[in-house]
């Protein structure tokens, strides 16, 4: 067998002719899987019982959560693949970054609103200047920090490099949003997750819709990331094809 | 299984929060979709033009 004809297993990830094969097919998948889980997540939220101290507003919880999970997963895409397309130049880990960012700040602005639509009836409030809402609001503006630097400079590989630079920086607000609850006064819960302590886990009939929902959250982002990335390699071959053209 | 769709006092913050999920959801499906498909017949589009100019400058070429 000849060297050449030798792929990396993760070829499908750094070559584009390959990453287009693969994601042909996992695109559609995940998102199949995502509305399936959907579908369960949502039957599994309306008939879970009523929260003796929370009421109805229980159900907020299995769509706020996944949201604020899923913003900070996704940031933690963006800097990883910013590195990668900074450090080693992949034109593919560049797309990568660019397309998950709008989805980034679409589920953090999910958090902020649907947290605050819940923080009103629970806490009194629509918003207070806690760590825990701060930072995820800091997180916010990382993202769009990072959507304008992209378009706001001509030069595209300038702009990629000084968008990678601050997704990079932003980094550092992640662990400051897990542990904001616990390093801080915090109106915001701690963690209840099933990783929390125990005692402050909670019961099977809420965890199973927030993890199902989270399960979908993640399933949809892996769908619409694929898709975006697509949209930008095709978007290089046209304009690659343009520029062709153009010099005759 | 019985479902409750009945948030009571809770209503008004409970829908708009399940409301503008979908609609987040919405505008992300479709704005992704739009684009890999603007995109996909974009660089189609112009590689058969450039498979078109080919052909004819061939065509011109032979004696």
């Amino acid at each position: 067998m000849d060297a050449r004809d030798r792929h990396h297993p993760l070829d499908f990830l750094t070559n584009p002719e390959r990453f287009m094969a693969f994601s042909s097919w996992a695109a559609p998948m995940f998102g199949v899987i995502a509305a399936v889980l959907a579908g369960v997540g949502l039957v599994l939220t309306f008939v879970a019982p009523e929260d003796y101290q929370q009421g109805d507003t229980v159900r907020m919880m299995f769509i706020h959560v996944p949201a604020a999970v899923i913003s900070m997963f996704v940031y933690l895409c963006l800097g990883v693949a910013s590195f990668l397309a900074l450090v080693f130049r992949h034109a593919l880990a560049d797309a990568a970054a660019v397309a998950c960012a709008p989805l980034g700040a679409a589920f953090t602005v999910l958090a902020l609103v649907t947290g605050s639509l819940w923080g009103k009836p629970m806490w009194g409030t629509w918003w207070v200047w806690d760590a825990r809402l701060t930072s995820v609001l800091v997180l916010l503006l990382f993202y769009l920090g990072y959507l304008a630097l992209r378009s706001a400079l001509e030069d595209e590989q300038k702009a990629a490099r000084a968008a990678a630079i601050l997704a990079l920086v932003g980094l550092i607000n992640l662990p400051i949003i897990k542990f904001s609850v616990e390093w801080w006064n915090s109106l915001h819960q701690g963690s209840s997750t099933l990783f929390a302590k125990p005692g402050d886990a909670l019961p099977a009939v809420y965890a199973w819709p927030m993890l199902v929902m989270s399960l979908a959250y993640l399933s949809a982002f892996g769908s619409l990331w694929l898709v975006r990335i697509r949209a930008l390699v095709w978007r290089r071959k046209a304009r690659a094809l343009a520029l062709q053209a153009a010099e005759g | 299984m019985h479902f409750d769709f009945d948030a009571g006092k809770y209503a008004v913050y409970v829908w708009p929060a399940f409301a503008l999920t979908a609609a987040a959801f919405v505008w992300m499906i479709a704005d992704s979709l739009a684009s890999a498909r603007r995109w996909r017949r974009e660089a189609e589009r112009l590689q058969a033009r450039r498979q078109v100019q080919g052909e004819t400058q061939g065509e011109a070429g032979k004696p």
